[in-house]
């Protein structure tokens, strides 16, 4: 009676065990996903760029400032490497970008192109894609560093080899909390 | 209701009256389990019970798993491709990665009445519908925020929280029948064991005959709480109350109403298709949307939720 009572309590801890480790590793493999999300939005929208800045370019010859600060960022954002280097250049990609077609509101003939149209329809779904994929990896971060912080999962976070995960900041706070950005 | 809280609050809040309305058709199925022992014994009891909730299981859970293929030949809904609506489908990747579920598959119903639903038995079958006039009459926003509570339906499993209610409702529902029914043709002889109360017999006969109707009332208020949840879950999912707040207004303003008022769909639209027909406050299976809308506009005025 007693050694069942034993094993069964002995059999509950390690089932215990081996749900806080699950938790801690499946938290992480969330944050890597959520991630790996980011990195594929932000390539299409680089991927976007050479397209749009040769569509502008066509009607709006004179505003080589613009087109070369929007190609300089973009070469910045695919050379950075860390997180904090990723959502600088990310935000400067942005702001370029906002510049780039606020000078397009100057040309009407290049705002009724059907070219524009749908590369305008491509940047706002995408720059929305990686605000949600921002919002998405920075709420699982936030789940996975309570989880290494607090008990019981935090005995586990070594053994898991699990540590708490830097959040995708951008330097525009205001940016964070509007994820529709209207061109 | 509650007064301004944030979405958690209000996802916490719904969450836990679903479960205490899920127990509560679970006593009032025990309830009238009791009653049918005390008025027949359990000889017949033990043979009608699990009868009722066979058939209902059998009916609810067929429809529950291919619920994607059956409510598309009941909206007369067809699943559209990419390269149909593209504007659509990237604003559905979007609440697909806000959400990070699966990608939904995507129909569209011909209908000139404002209305969307979600259905499947989990994400991985999710579908998600939209009548072709909501797509003409919305904006960016209202879409986003209109694909953030379908796609909430699918986050929070409601085809199958509504499958378990509907098979308790449903199974009360037979057995009440079963029950009253062999109560006029006076069977259930084994119930004479002469030390009966009366007024137990009495009860057992109101609980018999009441039930089905307290059932239907449960699981009208079931679909309330996750209409009021996939609302939060979608503020949850989009951090922009002011879009869906405005589609609702944009549905609350229209009049025209989807064609088909089928009884059984009703509670998977976005909006009430039955709002033409003078459902009852009490059986309805959506909150009333001004009250949709204030709950809202209460978490706009909190500022950005992080």
């Amino acid at each position: 009676m007693d050694i069942i009572l034993i094993v069964g309590a002995l059999a509950l801890i390690a089932l215990f065990i081996v749900a806080q480790y699950n938790r801690l590793v499946r938290l992480n493999i969330t944050v890597d996903e959520a991630w790996a999300q980011i990195e594929v939005q932000l390539k299409r929208r680089a991927d976007l760029i050479p397209n749009l800045v040769e569509t502008v370019k066509g009607y709006a010859k004179h505003e080589q400032g613009t087109f070369d600060a929007v190609v300089a960022a973009r070469a910045k954002a695919t050379s950075a490497n860390t997180i904090g280097e990723v959502a600088a250049a990310d935000g400067a990609v942005t702001s370029a970008l906002r510049g780039l077609l606020a000078v397009a509101e100057a040309y009407p003939d290049l705002k009724a192109s059907a070219n524009f149209l749908s590369l305008q329809e491509e940047l706002s779904t995408t720059e929305n894609k990686v605000s949600f994929a921002r919002q998405f990896y920075n709420d699982n971060v936030r789940s996975l560093n309570q989880a290494v912080k607090t008990i019981p999962t935090s005995f586990f976070a070594g053994m898991a080899k699990v540590s708490a995960r830097a959040f995708y900041e951008i330097e525009n706070a205001a940016d964070r909390n509007v994820p529709n950005v209207k061109f | 209701m509650a007064q301004s809280s944030n979405f958690r609050q209000l996802q916490s809040a719904n969450k836990g009256k679903t479960i205490f309305l899920l127990v509560s058709m679970g006593l009032l199925t025990w309830l009238v389990a009791y009653a049918a022992l005390t008025y027949f014994g359990a000889g017949t009891t033990s043979f009608v019970i699990p009868l009722a909730v066979g058939i209902s299981l059998v009916g609810v859970w067929g429809s529950y798993y291919g619920s994607d293929k059956l409510v598309l030949t009941m909206t007369g809904a067809k699943v559209i491709q990419r390269e149909d609506a593209p504007e659509l489908f990237n604003l559905i990747e979007e609440v697909v990665i806000a959400s990070g579920l699966p990608m939904p598959k995507v129909a569209i119903v011909e209908d000139s009445a404002p209305n969307a639903f979600a259905t499947g038995r989990d994400p991985q079958h999710a579908l998600i519908a939209f009548t072709t006039r909501i797509l003409e009459i919305m904006d960016r926003d209202e879409l986003q925020g209109v694909i953030a509570h379908e796609m909430s339906h699918v986050a929070n499993r409601d085809t199958l929280v509504s499958a378990v209610a509907a098979t308790t409702a449903g199974a009360i529902a037979i057995l009440s029948d079963f029950l009253t029914r062999m109560m006029w043709f006076g069977g259930g002889r084994d119930r004479r064991d002469n030390n009966q109360n009366p007024i137990a017999l009495v009860v057992s006969i109101a609980i018999m005959i009441l039930a089905p109707l307290a059932a239907m009332l449960l699981k009208s208020a079931i679909s309330r709480k996750r209409e009021s949840l996939a609302d939060a879950t979608a503020v949850q999912f989009t951090r922009n109350p002011a879009g869906l707040r405005k589609a609702l207004e944009v549905l609350a303003a229209d009049t025209t109403v989807v064609r088909q008022q089928s009884n059984a769909v009703a509670h998977i639209w976005i909006e009430s298709p039955l709002d033409g027909k003078s459902v009852s406050k009490l059986f309805s299976t959506h909150p009333p949307i001004e009250d949709r809308i204030a709950t809202l506009r209460a978490m706009e005025s909190l500022g950005p939720t992080q």
